[in-house]
């Protein structure tokens, strides 16, 4: 952890390779040694294999990938909390991190007290800490609750104080783990605009989430870490499309929601195409989108109807329609539900579809989740293709 | 290390008022458990017993005091320095500070007691025992060399416990015998099975290395004249030596704290 060799804010890990015992009781007791207990339980998990990362004074790194694939390792790493089995881990400068949330608070002691120990825990000494504790107690919104024990703070206030204290100590790194998501989303907001300001006076800033959003709206460069390794390592869209695609491959292809008895008519396969006819989970907006749907019919159904419907991850509807079919008895039916320019916005969605008698309603027969890569410029579920223009001062006059 | 001051000071104030945040007495607890034991020993050993003639010093209370308030600086340290970086694990985890500040606290605050007890027992003493003369120069540098040989032996077993979890324990129980065959309440010099063997004086007043810095301390305060100069080197070489292999056994073993905590 020499800061001789590295600038200020700058990062350099080369071949880092960290591995952890995943024993339910990691401390070893003296029987334990004495049995030679070291060889049970599972083997370590690689967190890191030869990672080599060079993050340059002033970057903004979104960090993503799947639970267990070495984000929150490599940021302990970084904060020099654990150390590297090989390799080499360089930071310069003061370094701040929020990992852990809630963890090394004193419970029995204010807000305010708590600020005070949190700074020294990162070497500010009391006058440089005296300077900043005013902005800090300002940005927490914690008003009189800073004098109050922070034993009685709920997860949302913890977070409050967390991320107020470390984005406010002025670090020449942060480091901030999956922890926004506790709160509100206009605290969230606030703080990734604090985020934005911090990049902007220079600081390097390392954000770990699986907030697609957040990293798309402050980070210019992504890391996609899977299996302790880098998987991809370059400019945030790209990284973002890579990282769906990482995740889509996990629950990509047909899923079956209801495997009952046959019945008359039935779903049996649902896939994901793009422009091309390949099958795909994740899609860009604008692009073209197919939807190919295998029909199986077992005996004659009065008037057969296939409905289909889109919902975003949250549940609420984006789309949905229906058609009478023609199937024929006892046989299949393919169909393809052509969209040549896809009007959603990035986030994960899911399409069902349902097939049985027209004004019956049908049971869902299959569901496939697909992802639209986040790009700047728009939020929300529908692309609405809107642009802006400037008027002249003369046609408003009209 | 030095920037980590604030640190440290946090660290040792938070400690203090956690301990006896809302009772009554508050920081004056820490003089109260002396205070009893010092009572309970007088009874025990003075009368009930009834130690007699040389092994007796009088005044008697104040012999045994100064005995009590040393080896509870020392025992109280050990025990509170033990689990000391286990409790403290969500700092552990969370920042690159040196790990010393943990242990090194524990035993600060321990210090402050100790010597907050005797800013109060060496007036009395030198009132009773008349021993007002310039060997009591020595009283602070004997207190810094014992606080060193403490944080030696603080650095060590903290370290330790965090890997094996028994540490604490076992300390807990050497703790017990170690009590009694230090020089607190006896002098090794006039107990009956030592004057049949002196050997056993030896062992009982060099071998267990917390008697040295006792028996100094002892002989300013007590008797009112400079130790040994033997009991002054060995408490040297002893602090020097315990501190310098507690360093160094601590920072072979703290890389891995963040993870095992």
């Amino acid at each position: 952890m020499s800061s001789s060799s590295v600038l200020p804010g700058e990062i350099i890990l080369r071949d880092a390779t960290r591995s952890f015992s995943i024993r339910a009781d990691q401390a070893r007791t003296f029987k334990g040694l004495l049995l030679g207990a070291r060889a049970e339980g599972p083997p370590p998990v690689p967190a890191l294999r030869r990672v080599t990362l060079h993050i340059s004074p002033g970057e903004t790194v979104g960090m993503v990938g799947r639970n267990g694939a070495g984000k929150t390792s490599t940021l302990r790493v970084l904060a020099g909390i654990v150390p590297l089995q090989s390799g080499e881990a360089l930071s310069g400068g003061r370094m701040v991190s929020l990992l852990e949330l809630g963890s090394g608070f004193s419970r029995d002691f204010s807000g305010r007290e708590n600020i005070y120990l949190q700074g020294a825990l990162y070497g500010f000494t009391k006058a440089q800490i005296d300077e900043r504790i005013e902005r800090i107690v300002a940005f927490s919104e914690l008003d009189h609750f800073i004098e109050v024990p922070v034993k009685t703070y709920s997860a949302g206030m913890f977070l409050r104080l967390g991320f107020s204290i470390a984005a406010f100590l002025d670090a020449d790194v942060l480091l901030i783990d999956e922890i926004l998501a506790v709160g509100d989303e206009a605290f969230q907001r606030k703080c990734l605009r604090r985020i934005s300001e911090q990049i902007a006076g220079g600081t390097t800033v390392v954000l770990v989430s699986h907030d697609a959003r957040a990293i798309e709206r402050v980070c210019g460069r992504v890391v996609v870490l899977d299996g302790g390794r880098i998987v991809f390592d370059g400019p945030t869209a790209e990284g973002l499309l890579h990282y769906h695609r990482l995740m889509g491959t996990e629950h990509g292809g047909g899923e079956s929601v209801r495997s009952t008895a046959a019945r008359e008519i039935e779903v049996t396969d649902v896939e994901l195409r793009d422009g091309a006819g390949r099958a795909s989970t994740v899609f860009r907006t604008g692009a073209a989108m197919q939807i190919a749907v295998v029909l199986r019919t077992r005996s004659a159904v009065a008037r057969p109807e296939l409905a289909l419907e889109i919902r975003s991850g949250n549940g609420s509807r984006a789309f949905s329609t229906s058609t009478e079919i023609q199937a024929t008895p006892d046989g299949i039916t393919r169909l393809v539900f052509e969209i040549p320019s896809l009007a959603l916005l990035g986030g994960d969605y899911d399409v069902s579809l349902a097939a049985g008698e027209k004004g019956v309603d049908a049971a869902v027969d299959r569901t496939v989740g697909f992802s639209v890569a986040t790009e700047p410029g728009a939020e929300g579920i529908v692309d609405l293709r809107g642009a802006w223009r400037v008027l002249e001062p003369a046609q408003v006059a009209q | 290390m030095l920037s980590y001051r604030y640190l440290f000071s946090q660290l040792v104030r938070r400690e203090l008022r956690q301990k006896y945040k809302g009772s009554a007495l508050g920081v004056l607890w820490y003089l109260v458990n002396p205070l009893v034991l010092m009572g309970a020993y007088t009874l025990m050993f003075g009368f009930v017993l009834n130690v007699q003639g040389a092994s007796r010093p009088r005044p008697y209370p104040i012999f045994l005091m100064i005995g009590i308030v040393v080896w509870t600086f020392f025992a109280q340290s050990l025990l509170s320095a033990a689990p000391s970086l286990i409790e403290q694990g969500g700092l552990v985890r969370k920042a690159r500070f040196p790990r010393e500040v943990i242990p090194g606290s524990a035993v600060m605050v321990q210090l402050i007691t100790f010597a907050a007890v005797l800013v109060l027992l060496t007036p009395i003493t030198v009132a009773l025992c008349g021993t007002l003369t310039p060997a009591l120069f020595l009283l602070p540098l004997l207190v810094v060399l014992l606080f060193a040989f403490t944080l030696g032996c603080a650095l060590i077993v903290a370290v330790l416990h965090a890997y094996f979890r028994d540490i604490a324990p076992i300390i807990a129980a050497a703790l017990l015998p170690w009590f009694f065959i230090t020089p607190i309440f006896f002098v090794a010099s006039t107990l009956a099975p030592v004057e049949r063997h002196p050997f056993l004086g030896t062992l009982l007043d060099w071998v267990n290395p917390i008697a040295p810095f006792m028996l100094a301390i002892r002989s300013v305060l007590f008797y009112g004249r400079a130790p040994e100069l033997g009991q002054v080197l060995y408490t040297v070489v002893a602090a020097v030596l315990v501190l310098g292999v507690g360093r160094a056994v601590f920072s072979r073993m703290e890389g891995e704290l963040a993870v095992i905590v």
